[in-house]
């Protein structure tokens, strides 16, 4: 019920969106500005926090005369995406058998409750001893420490029981495998999802944490670097890509979540609908 | 956007309940088994003593560490009171700013590119910066130790802030409540549950952001240890100490769990029963 | 027993009076609520019923102070309405009670926001508890009672100031049959010990007549009062009236103009 019904035209969108964010902007260009004098007249030492134009200058190093970045930025992201493959593997492959046999459930909880209070972090040393220095021990620490999470979110979400549901599959004679295939595994997605986010977040800590230890290649490698040699600029700049990766997994996952989860936003629902119904269309011509 | 972690429950739900229902011997039965057949694999030579340090070698360093040589103790000391002083003072510096955040919507409306960009950054991939830039030693851990863990109480406290019931904010407005009384007596109360969830989570990230500073800085606490043990092969130390983790993530677990009975005590039926007797005997007085 | 206070003016006189009240939200494009004209006297209970939409809510948020008329004048006590005030009492949909305080404490809460509560304001507040029959369940925490004993939670709490006007709004809609008609009966008997004017919204047709002195019978699309409707039924009233003939003239009386519109 709009005043006017007329479309908004695109100069009018564009000018809407840039008011917007125009705050924004103005906020960020006060705070860079700010920064940069107090340091340049000596207010705060530029040993522990650089100048962002020294900050401007190691991203333009980093990122486009030498692109010294993105070979470390892939690794780190590959190392992060791979471990969270293998742990979310193996975590949900864990999580469904637990849920469908309750003496596996009871004989392995005990074991995953040990491994979700020890903080994973501290296998670090440990596993860089048994999977060497190359990408393989960061893949294995990742993998290791996204597992728990995953698991727990799993086999939560397979566990939880709608009583009103479970009757109704029982009164249309459904089998065990039905009810797990169309009620269980389905009901359990977001929580799944909510299990994968977390996840994510912790592979991508696992392998920068597991490249501090030791490793030639990452952003985490080139973030330590940069910070022993007081290069602060540098290693600031670094953290951006670790900030950009973090963005990338973490939307990716978002994406993921709104596609496969589609009943939860009315959007996706309503485009779900359609393509449904084009199918169904589609079929009953033939 | 509240960071949650309610789901770990069912897992040391399903061990509680195994662990009453006399399944205890079949528990220790096959843990004891595994051990007994570890043990004697590593003694045939078929187990690697890197990837499977013997048994009987943990307890001996178990041993060692706690009572011949005694050295753990110092570590652990180091370790734990970091920990506790950084997350005490994180957490706090979070909720404060959650509060603050909380309340006025302008600087929430600001902040909230800043905050989306704070949360996908591994905060932890930030140590080896504060190192450099405050130096080695007591200073820098504490102020890793605080920065990871003041995300969680932050965005927590924040959330809690935000969203509260509409019904009650009206049933206080018809009992012309005033501000500060809609605070103290409906905000408050009702962000507690909320607030103590992001400190759990702080308090687990506080020990992480501990060990990862011991790892860089390899001079004292249970993170250098394991370093130094893994570094001499000595895989049967490494193991006794990352136990001992283990046994103090589990009095974390179970102490954070006591702490949210007593303090969130009406979402907990035992907690609601304790509190009810106790407001009957104070009120019931001439 | 538990008093209300009572002013110098007799019983007749009138305490809630609305005058051409009108409200629109959305910058005039939704009517919730048009020409809305009455006068409410001392100690009677009024039933506002209608479909969704008709302004039912909208006109008993009007009064409390809540939110403000686009139009026309309301008075409590001679007063014209600013905002909540002392003398209005109001009961929600929802319990809305504080989960982390027991029901005594819950109960007591609208005299804690005005001062300090004295042994006497506990005391009454352990009285009203009494009076909806949850004595034994004072020290209970919301979680524990069901969904009727919350709903008796809240009516103790409406109580408790002693106001004399009091502003019900479908209090029990979410509850039973059973259950809801019994907090009926047990409502009128405590309006009428206690002298409060009530004011009672409802899209129970049956619920409105039974409870009332006057049915206000609302129309939506736009919402507007389409008649009132004089209840001369006995006091006190048994359930068994649902099944009189005069009962069920009023039903019949009400549905007309629901349908007829």
């Amino acid at each position: 019920m709009s005043v006017s019904d007329q479309p908004i035209p695109l100069s009018g969108r564009i000018l809407d969106i840039g008011v917007r964010f125009l705050p924004h902007f103005v906020l960020f260009a006060v705070i860079i500005g700010a920064w940069e004098i107090s340091v340049a007249t000596g207010l705060i030492t530029s040993i522990i926090i650089p100048r962002p134009s020294a900050i401007w200058s190691a991203i333009v190093e980093l990122y486009i005369t030498e692109g010294t970045i993105y070979r470390h930025f892939f690794i780190t992201l590959t190392e992060a995406v791979v471990g969270f493959a293998i742990g979310a593997g193996v975590a949900v492959s864990l999580a469904i058998a637990s849920s469908l046999w309750d003496p596996f459930r009871r004989y392995v909880t005990p074991y995953a409750v040990v491994l979700n209070v020890t903080p994973g972090i501290a296998l670090t040393p440990v596993i860089i001893a048994w999977f060497g220095y190359g990408m393989g021990s960061k893949i294995a620490l990742a993998a290791i420490i996204s597992f728990f999470p995953i698991f727990v979110n799993t086999l939560t979400g397979l566990v939880q029981v709608d009583e009103d549901r479970e009757e109704l599959f029982n009164s249309l004679g459904a089998s065990n495998v039905q009810v797990f295939r169309k009620l269980r595994a389905p009901a359990a997605l977001p929580l799944m999802f909510a299990g994968f986010k977390i996840g994510l977040t912790t592979a991508l800590i696992g392998a920068v944490v597991a490249e501090f230890a030791q490793a030639t290649d990452g952003v985490g490698v080139l973030m330590s670097r940069f910070s022993f040699q007081l290069n602060m600029a540098a290693s600031l700049a670094t953290l951006l890509s670790m900030t950009v990766i973090g963005l990338i997994l973490f939307y990716s996952m978002e994406f993921l979540d709104d596609r496969i989860v589609f009943w939860r936003r009315e959007s996706r629902r309503a485009a779900a609908s359609r393509a449904r119904a084009r199918t169904w269309a589609a079929q009953a011509k033939k | 956007m509240a960071v949650q972690d309610a789901t770990s429950e069912v897992l040391v739900d399903t061990l509680e309940r195994s662990l009453r229902n006399r399944r205890i011997a079949k528990h220790v039965g096959i843990f004891l088994t595994l051990t007994l057949l570890w043990e004697l694999g590593s003694r045939m030579g078929w187990l690697d003593p890197l990837f499977y340090p013997r048994p009987s070698n943990i307890i001996r360093s178990f041993w060692l560490i706690y009572f011949q040589n005694a050295n753990v103790w110092f570590h652990l000391y180091s370790t734990i009171s970091l920990v506790i002083i950084g997350w005490v003072l994180g957490s706090m510096l979070g909720i404060g700013l959650g509060a603050l955040v909380g309340f006025n919507t302008v600087i929430r409306r600001f902040l909230k590119p800043y905050v989306i960009v704070l949360e996908a950054t591994p905060r932890i991939a930030v140590a080896p910066l504060l190192i450099a830039a405050l130096g080695f030693g007591v200073n820098s851990k504490l102020a890793i130790i605080m920065l990871v863990c003041f995300f969680a109480p932050f965005i927590n406290t924040l959330s809690g802030v935000i969203n509260v019931n509409e019904e009650r904010l009206e049933l206080f407005r018809s009992m012309r409540a005033s501000k500060t009384q809609i605070l103290r007596k409906l905000v408050l109360p009702d962000a507690i549950p909320v607030i103590m969830a992001g400190e759990r989570l702080a308090l687990t990230a506080a020990l992480s952001g501990a060990l990862v500073a011991e790892f860089i800085q390899r001079d004292k606490g249970i993170g250098s240890l394991i370093l130094v043990y893994t570094r001499n092969l000595n895989m049967a130390s490494a193991f006794a100490c990352i136990f001992t983790l283990t046994i103090i993530g589990f009095l974390i677990f179970k102490g954070m769990e006591k702490l949210d009975h007593y303090i969130a005590y009406w979402k907990y039926e035992g907690g609601r029963e304790r509190m009810s007797s106790k407001r009957k005997r104070t009120m019931v007085e001439p | 027993m538990v008093k209300h206070e009572q002013s110098m003016a007799a019983a007749g006189d009138v305490v809630v009076s609305g005058l051409n009240v009108g409200k629109t939200f959305a910058a005039g494009t939704v009517v919730a609520l048009e020409n809305a004209n009455f006068d409410i006297k001392r100690g009677s209970f009024v039933s506002l019923v209608g479909p969704s939409g008709c302004g039912k809510s909208t006109l008993l948020r009007l009064v409390s102070g809540l939110i403000e008329q686009t139009s026309g004048e309301i008075e409590v006590h001679g007063t014209p309405v600013n905002g909540p005030r002392a003398d209005i009492s109001m009961m929600f949909q929802k319990a809305t009670l504080l989960d982390w305080r027991t029901s005594l404490e819950n109960v007591l809460l609208p005299t804690e926001i005005n001062g300090t509560p004295s042994k006497a304001d506990k005391n009454r507040a352990l009285d009203l508890l009494k009076l909806v029959g949850l004595e034994d369940f004072a020290f209970s925490f919301p979680a524990q009672l069901s969904g009727g004993m919350q709903q008796r939670v809240a009516l103790a709490r409406l109580l408790q100031t002693g106001a004399d006007i009091l502003l019900l709004d479908e209090p029990f809609g979410a509850l039973d049959e059973f259950t809801r008609e019994h907090l009926n009966t047990e409502l009128m008997r405590i309006v009428a010990e206690v002298r409060a004017t009530a004011i009672f919204v409802t899209h129970n047709i049956t619920e409105a007549i039974f409870l009332a002195d006057q049915v206000v019978v609302m129309t939506s699309r736009p919402g507007r009062m389409a008649k009132i409707i004089n209840v001369d039924l006995e006091r006190p009233r048994p359930l068994s009236i649902q099944t009189s003939v005069e009962f069920n003239k009023l039903v019949e009386d009400v549905r007309e103009t629901l349908g007829a519109v």
